[in-house]
């Protein structure tokens, strides 16, 4: 059990970038499907579409974010690589999971919110703004998540434990 | 700085002056024309035009199908911001000129529909015999006529055998079903995995013998030819080859039209025009000699409209005021800082009648709250620079998209004073390339005030700040419309109670240590203060607890729905706390710059360092930027439309839909 802490941190990196990953992807696969039946029917419509599908994206990018914080603070990436105790290195995990959990549900919520509001611009281009809130809407969670997650990496590694 | 104030206008004149003054309002584009159905009686009826538009619908379409057809066989040059270059601009006397080549311009579309289907037609063959080619490549060894029957003493079979057999295969199989048979003369043509081509010869007394065996092996003929299958093959070439020079002919035919696009063009946006007017033709009302329209204009352009339409005709413009029933449309006018996120708000919805137009509050945060999101003084720059210099290279560029791209033009360069405070320049490409290639680790941008990436607590509470700030006016918004409207009371009740209670709870939450060093704020409030706060905040809670219920009678009804009311300090809380989005989409921007500097910074100092640095830089930082934009615009959006304008802003009014040229590609100029 030498250095168990250093592989706590680093599940919990690997849990955010995955889970959060997985979200998106699944968001973004499923309203890349509405989009490219929207594109088939009237390809003028394709740069709004894109925006659409682009939305349930963004949890991925948070959950990379994360990842590459905890490597960066705990000195994986960078190279100087100092031991970390078996309790902070569990604190990270715990840090990472909200972004991990949050970012793969609100990534498929707010991909089905994007698909329905693909069908919207579809029907009505004049209405993007609004169809653009409502995926927003459930980004919100994502949001918290990660600012959560953030605040929690930066405070543990300022805790000398 | 508001909704512009509109008139209705009553325009009425002879009907020889009809076709002139539709076209000069048309071209003014500044009167939305209504009908009035109360006006229709014996004397003014409304003429039917829907056979006339047909026909110009026909005739649009029929245009537009040849324009397409010519841009597929003779495409435009065009370069990727040409977009934005906006519609060609024609003088009246040009616009009379073109006119007059309309019908040459139909003719020759027709022409052009014509020769397309001449182009189809040529191909048409084409996939058929592309199809028969690859069935013959097989046979290309065999040198007989494919339907070739034998000598007088023997009889050939030639054909297909299923899966991929060999010369021994199926000659012992042959052997196994026609043992009688003793002379048969077994030859492979060729093997794919699927099929085996095989020819075989025998005495023609045995040819039955052989047909059942073959049978049973699930042989099949090939497609008959009467040609060897090489000759077949080369006919077969020289057809297709003949069809696509003919198309090639025809398509040549067509793209001698180019000269006559802008023509073509010319007549599409015609054509439309036309159509937009016999749909307000029909919508007149008109007496034998005389007609009527009415409409409304904006009330700055009444006197001008007045004077366009007198000077040219005979004709009587009166103008009223419209009366508070009706549904009068909303045209926003605002300065060049305000105006461009007045797309912002018709996203949202416009003003509806009595309320206040709130794009002016909408822009004095719009450019703030985008550049906290974005917050970098390398994108702000990127953003800034390639907006403005679009608006200064394209002068004649659509309304719908200068206004855009003056509000991205302005984000930018919010971004990049925000950039500046928090010191971010490309996240920190300035350290990484000092440390990396200069061994100067000591070398960083200073930010003007603070890093938030390094105190993100004091980011938080500053974000919070920000969003109180942003709440208030809000509330503040809502005040002065009650008072405009003469409800002080409303105005004491809904909006000085939650001043009050929402104030008073956060200054007399300044003055407890736990919450002060959880957002690391090194000062408190004094002990005082915080007392009068917690004063002023109850008396707000009692206030709105009193008042909230104001329009039930009953007393305990009252103050239950008092006590609903107050539990709004819940939004109030939720609405702060979404503000943090401005710390994390920000954090977001440069933690991600930094992650790909780190990637690029990988290559250690060297050429390839230098050279790895750099593609990564490009890639990685076009990406961040682009993802970020988006992530700022959307979030935006959001805090203005839900956390803003839930404070005071309803909208829900209609959209001011002038008659003018709808059109494609050109613009005629009237001056007004």
């Amino acid at each position: 059990m030498g250095n168990s802490g250093m592989f706590w941190a680093l599940l919990g990196a690997a849990t955010a970038a995955m889970l959060a990953g997985m979200g998106s992807s699944i968001g973004v696969g499923k309203a890349g499907q509405a989009a490219a039946g929207v594109c088939s029917e009237d390809p003028t419509k394709f740069s709004k579409v894109l925006i659409m599908q682009l939305l349930p994206g963004t949890q991925g990018i948070y959950g990379l974010l994360i990842a590459f914080i905890t490597l960066s603070q705990t000195g994986i990436l960078g190279g100087a690589g100092s031991e970390i105790s078996l309790v902070k290195g569990l604190l990270y995990f715990a840090a990472c999971l909200p972004m991990g959990l949050v970012g793969l549900s609100s990534g498929k919520r707010q991909g089905e919110a994007a698909v329905a509001s693909i069908g919207l611009v579809a029907k009505k281009p004049d209405q993007f703004g609004k169809a653009m809130i409502f995926p927003a809407m459930v980004e919100t969670y994502a949001i918290l998540a990660l600012l959560i997650s953030i605040l929690a990496i930066f405070g543990v590694g300022s805790l000398a434990i | 700085m508001s909704v512009l104030a509109m008139k209705r206008v009553l325009i009425c004149s002879t009907k020889q002056n009809r076709k002139g003054i539709l076209e000069t309002l048309q071209r003014a584009g500044a009167v939305e024309i209504v009908r009035n159905d109360a006006l229709q009686d014996e004397i003014f009826t409304r003429q039917d035009t829907s056979s006339a538009k047909a026909i110009f619908q026909k005739n649009a379409s029929l245009v537009n199908q040849a324009i397409g057809i010519l841009e597929e066989h003779a495409p435009e040059q065009k370069g990727m911001l040409d977009s934005l270059a906006g519609r060609k601009e024609l003088t009246v006397a040009e616009y009379e000129r073109k006119v007059k080549d309309r019908d040459e311009s139909i003719a020759a579309c027709n022409e052009i529909i014509a020769l397309e289907k001449e182009y189809a037609e040529a191909l048409a063959d084409v996939p058929k015999l592309e199809a028969q080619l690859v069935a013959l490549e097989p046979w290309l060894n065999y040198d007989l006529p494919l339907d070739y029957p034998g000598t007088k003493k023997t009889s050939v079979f030639v054909g297909t055998l299923p899966g991929y057999q060999t010369l021994a295969d199926v000659t012992t199989k042959l052997a196994e079903l026609a043992p009688e048979v003793e002379n048969v003369e077994v030859q492979l043509i060729s093997q794919t995995p699927q099929l085996t081509y095989v020819f075989i010869v025998c005495l023609r007394r045995d040819a039955e013998a052989i047909s059942d065996a073959l049978h049973k092996m699930n042989f099949a003929k090939p497609p008959l030819e009467k040609l060897n299958p090489k000759e077949a093959t080369e006919q077969i070439t020289r057809e297709i080859e003949k069809s696509k020079k003919k198309a090639e002919e025809v398509s040549l035919k067509i793209a001698a039209f180019v000269p006559r696009r802008d023509d073509f063009k010319f007549a599409s946006d015609y054509f439309t025009m036309r159509v937009d007017k016999y749909e307000v033709l029909g919508g007149l009302d008109q007496s034998n000699h005389t007609f009527l329209l009415e409409g409304y204009v904006p009330a700055v352009k009444a006197k001008k409209l007045e004077d366009l339409i007198t000077t040219k005709f005979d004709a009587v413009v009166e103008f009223s005021d419209p009366t508070e029933e009706e549904d009068t449309p909303v045209l926003l006018k605002n300065n060049g800082f305000t105006a461009p996120v007045e797309t912002v708000v018709e996203s949202y919805s416009l003003p509806s009648k009595g309320e206040i137009d709130p794009s002016f509050l909408v822009s004095l945060f719009y450019y703030v709250l985008f550049g906290m999101m974005l917050g970098d003084a390398g994108y702000g720059l990127i953003i800034a620079l390639a907006t403005g210099i679009c608006l200064l290279k394209f002068k004649g560029m659509e309304k719908g998209m200068k206004k855009t791209l003056t509000m991205f033009f302005f984000c930018g360069v919010s971004t990049a004073i925000w950039g500046v405070i928090f010191g971010s320049f490309f996240g920190d490409t300035v350290n990484v390339v000092a440390s990396t290639f200069f061994n100067r680790p000591d070398v960083t941008v200073k930010a003007l005030w603070f890093e938030p990436i390094n105190e993100p607590m004091r980011m938080m509470a500053f974000c919070f700040l920000v969003g109180l700030i942003h709440l208030f006016t809000g509330l503040g918004a809502k005040l002065y419309e009650l008072l405009k409207a003469g409800k002080v009371l409303d105005a004491i009740y809904d909006v000085v109670f939650w001043y009050m209670l929402v104030g008073g709870a956060v200054i007399y939450l300044l003055s407890m240590p736990m919450i002060t060093n959880m957002l690391a704020i090194t000062w408190l409030m004094p002990a005082n203060v915080a007392k009068i706060a917690s004063y002023v905040a109850i008396v707000g809670a009692i206030g709105i607890i009193l008042t909230g219920g104001r329009d039930s009678k009953n007393w305990g009804i009252r103050i239950a729905k008092g006590l609903y009311s107050f539990y709004g300090i819940t939004s109030y809380l939720s609405d702060v706390l979404s503000y943090s989005r401005l710390l994390a989409l920000g954090l977001a921007t440069s933690v991600i710059a930094s992650v790909f500097n780190k990637m690029g910074s990988m290559g250690g100092s060297g050429i390839v360092g230098v050279i790895m640095f750099i593609l990564v830089f490009l890639v990685g930082q076009t990406l961040n930027l682009l993802i970020n934009l988006l992530g700022a615009y959307v979030h935006t959006n959001r805090l203005q439309f839900v956390e803003f304008f839930g404070k005071f802003y309803e909208g829900g009014g209609r959209a001011f839909e002038p008659f003018t040229e709808n059109t494609k590609y050109f613009k005629i100029k009237e001056d007004m």
